[in-house]
């Protein structure tokens, strides 16, 4: 397991991912509250349910920060954080699976200036292949949207000079949650 | 018609080289891929992984109608409308009736080479729609009315200076020529509101799975997850090849297509999108999604015998990166929409004759292509074969018809040889090599000296040098190759000097005839079987164990080709298989079979020059280089050992610009070495890296190993 995770951060990380422990899902909203404080002030969290969203609105409130969780197209511009769970972690890649079925969970994580995914430790499997089981169940849902999201966008289309944040976020920040109770 | 193409062609490829920029561009990038691929390789075994992209889409590809089938009720039942259309002209007909009937104005666009394929801007802005590609390499393409030069990096032929003067343009404000993220910041600002306001987007896709109706696309930028989302129309164009069963068959594909593209494990985004998904700018509160394939010629080509494994092709785009040509002109001389050894011969099924003629030609056979290819396409044969039904179908070159006749004949073929010497004489004023060739070889061809056919060729020396032996320990099939045989004996008089007192006996079939690769090259199929037969019967491999030859190139040739060329000759295939398993080149049997001693220290510092064949053709890396340390030189190396040095047989002659301009590249890296001789271990590439030196001025000689080797004996003797 620590094997696992410790790839998972190596790997992710070299694709200039920010990869950072969280004990619980209190501290993981601590960190996008904050994180969100010093980049224009307003997050963008859909998908979660409502006890958790109840304690991310305590988090936003503390730290000064708007909370959008809906609606996020009237919002664009204004969320430059988005917050979402993702489902697995593979750590050959440093990649997270993340469900976009919901519309909301894909415009909070491509139009945000930076993407904060919480990951628990638990979901992390060796490569692709360890999840296929997995990954075929999300793709069953019908009609459905899945997103494998491997570091911040890039691209290196001008002289081959790599440049992050084309365009979705500029950077990707993974938490890897211990507790997920 | 024909020769007004090729001179067109001609012009274009001197512009192409003309363009110093371009050439540093290409180069910057092709290093750049070298390194960031052999990391992404490292701890992965490639050919395992590519063997089973080989197996996942020769599942596929056989029965890709019923593919179309599972993959259109999934779809439907998921909400998607799947269309298939015959050719280009229905496929762009769909699409903008698509957009007619949901009142669609604007048009945003991730990365798809289909739509490059039918051409689908054009089209769709002659019915007055606002069409605007997303990926930055592609807008910044469409900004210039250009097409791609390369599948993955379509504006890899542009400096960061050109694209600033471009965005300048765009924005009415100045930009800094030097400062590459404050553009990517242009596009991402300018692009975001098109997006946002677009009515369809357009994305293309790099599977599609036929159990569950889902369509995924690889992107860097992230560009398709907002094309997809963001608009309420989406219109997915796809080739009928993109069809694989199942989810482990995209995986598998996957796991080596990025790597093999740009050198990454994985990209930023892989987008799985299953029918139509929610979308709240959409009246009914879900995406409207069309799916359509693209036929095109493809399921036609599915059933070619010989040419369905170009469908295997995944659109890493990694054949232009590592290949010499492309390498020096760019892809908007080296393809039509698809670029590189794969666009060589998809040209010709997607875009016809036209298109194809000149491009079909244009191919060193280096390998480098093939042996980097993830999906195991055979592309340099491909491209003969597609020169080879254009020579059908428009009538082979004299030289072909000339190669009919004469390398059929050995009788004839040598006698022309022989003749040669004669009519050489005058030109080469008692010298190893003509310096000024006559006037018809003069302009481009003047890159390099040529040698002189030697007086007695290797197979009239060969009783008096290599006398039999009374109870040899081996015996072995000496196949001389025209170039060692008649042009360069002398290096056939090293080897017998390294094997002397070895008791291994050499024999010399004086049947023997060119191996038949020349040929091959020209797409003389019929032509190179027939030789190939003759030089069977000739060597008698049966009663030899091994058949060694001196030219990597007829060693892979008589290795890989004369069986599958003779694959259905029952005559003539276990006899071809039986030569083929034993044939050694020469490093490997000195290293081998023969062992040579260790020398001390002193020698010449050497450069090393590995023929395509050699490294490419039989796998041999090592051997050669470890034979040179042996035998005390001092080798030096440089960093495109590997890389083809621009002979190509024919191909010098039929694209001398090319020839020369591939050779330069190599000639420099081999002058900065400071190396004082160059070993290679193919007489054809003695002949062009040694009439380029010649031509240069420089004082580097150049050496075939067997006569390196020799010459260090003899040194250490004396």
């Amino acid at each position: 397991m620590d094997d696992l995770i410790a790839l998972f951060t190596q790997q992710a990380r070299a694709v200039s991912a920010t990869v950072e422990p969280v004990a619980d899902l209190a501290a993981a909203f601590d960190y996008a509250a904050r994180l969100t404080t010093g980049q224009g002030g307003c997050l963008a969290a859909p998908g979660w349910g409502e006890g958790e969203t109840e304690s991310l609105a305590e988090a936003c409130a503390g730290a000064g920060v708007e909370l959008v969780t809906s609606g996020l197209r009237q919002e664009v511009g204004r969320f430059t954080v988005g917050l979402t769970r993702a489902q697995y972690g593979v750590a050959e890649t440093g990649t997270l699976v993340l469900d976009s079925a919901d519309e909301q969970v894909r415009l909070a994580s491509m139009l945000s200036e930076a993407h904060v995914a919480v990951l628990p430790l638990a979901k992390v499997r060796q490569d692709m292949f360890a999840l296929e089981e997995e990954l075929a169940a999300i793709l069953s849902a019908s009609p459905g949207y899945m997103a494998f999201i491997t570091g911040p966008s890039r691209t290196a289309d001008i002289e081959m000079v790599l440049t992050l944040g084309a365009h979705g976020p500029r950077q990707l920040h993974v938490l890897l949650l211990e507790d997920a109770s | 018609m024909s020769r007004a193409s090729r001179r067109q062609y001609h012009a274009r490829l001197r512009s192409a080289l003309d363009n110093r920029f371009l050439g540093q561009t290409l180069a910057r990038f092709q290093n750049r891929y070298a390194q960031a691929r052999q990391a992404a390789m490292q701890g992965v075994d490639f050919e395992a992984l590519s063997r089973e992209v080989v197996e996942v889409k020769d599942a596929a590809l056989p029965r890709l109608e019923e593919l179309y089938g599972q993959f259109k009720a999934a779809a439907q039942a998921a909400g998607a409308k799947v269309h298939l259309a015959a050719d280009a002209e229905q496929a762009r007909q769909i699409i903008a009736d698509i957009a007619a009937r949901a009142g669609v104005k604007s048009i945003v666009k991730s990365k798809s080479m289909t739509s490059e394929e039918i051409h689908l801007n054009a089209y769709l802005e002659s019915q007055g729609l606002e069409v605007v590609e997303t990926d930055l390499g592609e807008w910044i393409i469409q900004l210039r009315n250009e097409a791609p030069s390369h599948m993955v990096a379509p504006a890899i032929h542009l400096s960061c200076s050109e694209v600033a003067e471009l965005f300048c343009g765009v924005t009415g404000q100045e930009q800094d020529p030097e400062d590459i993220a404050s553009l990517v910041e242009v596009a991402r600002q300018q692009l975001r509101r098109k997006m946002l306001s677009a009515d369809m987007g357009i994305s293309g896709a790099n599977f599609a799975i036929a159990e569950t109706g889902t369509l995924a696309t690889v992107t860097n930028e992230g560009n398709a997850r907002l094309v997809t989302t963001l608009p309420r129309v989406h219109v997915a164009l796809l080739g009928l090849d993109k069809l694989v069963g199942d989810l482990d068959s995209a995986l598998k594909i996957l796991r080596i297509l990025p790597r093999s593209a740009a050198g990454q494990l994985i990209s930023s985004y892989v987008t799985w999108v299953t029918g139509a998904v929610e979308c709240a700018a959409a009246p009914s509160g879900a995406k409207e999604l069309h799916i359509v394939f693209l036929d095109n010629g493809r399921l036609a080509l599915s059933q070619d015998p010989v040419f369905a494994e170009a469908l295997r092709c995944v659109r890493c785009g990694s054949c232009a990166n590592v290949c010499p040509i492309w390498g020096k002109v760019g892809g908007h001389t080296y393809g039509h929409v698809y670029i590189g050894a794969i666009g060589l011969v998809l040209t010709y099924f997607y875009h016809g004759v036209e298109a194809a003629r000149e491009l079909a030609k244009n191919c060193l056979n280096c390998q480098a292509c093939k042996v980097n290819c993830p999906s195991g396409i055979d592309l340099p044969r491909l491209i003969k074969g597609v020169a080879g039904r254009l020579n059908q179908q428009e009538g082979a070159p004299l030289k072909n018809q000339l190669m009919r006749q004469v390398l059929t004949n050995r009788r004839l073929f040598h006698f022309l040889l022989r003749r040669a010497y004669l009519a050489q004489k005058p030109l080469a004023h008692g010298e190893r090599l003509i310096r000024h060739l006559p006037s018809f070889f003069t302009g481009e061809h003047g890159f390099r000296s040529l040698p002189v056919v030697a007086a007695s060729p290797l197979r009239d020396r060969w009783p008096s040098i290599a006398p039999p032996l009374a109870e040899p320990k081996l015996k072995v099939a000496f196949f001389g190759g025209c170039l060692n045989d008649f042009v360069y004996p002398e290096q056939g008089e090293a080897l017998l000097e390294l094997v002397r007192g070895k008791d291994i006996q050499l024999d010399f079939a004086a049947e023997q005839t060119c191996c038949g690769l020349p040929a091959a090259m020209a797409s003389e199929e019929e032509t190179a079987r027939e030789v190939a037969r003759q030089n069977i019967a000739a060597l008698d491999a049966e009663n030899h164990d091994h058949v060694l030859t001196l030219c990597a190139s007829c060693a892979s040739h008589l290795k890989h080709a004369y069986p599958r060329l003779l694959a259905d000759d029952p005559a003539w295939r276990l006899r071809a298989e039986a030569l083929a398993a034993k044939v050694i080149d020469c490093a490997s049997f000195l290293q081998d079979v023969v062992g040579l001693a260790a020398l001390p220290e002193g020698g010449p510092k050497a450069a090393y020059h590995a023929p395509c064949h050699l490294c490419r053709g039989l796998d041999v890396h090592r051997a050669p280089r470890h034979l040179l340390a042996e035998a005390g030189l001092e080798y030096l190396s440089y960093e495109d050992e590997e890389v083809c040095c621009g002979f190509g047989g024919s191909f010098s002659l039929d694209f001398p610009e090319l020839s020369a301009a591939i050779l330069a590249r190599k000639l420099d890296q081999v002058e900065a070495t400071g190396a004082e001789m160059l070993v290679t271990d193919c007489p054809g590439c003695v002949l062009q890296l040694e009439g380029g030196l010649d031509q240069r001025g420089s004082s580097i000689k150049v050496r075939h190993l067997a006569q390196a080797l020799a010459e260090a004996q003899r040194r250490a003797k004396d």
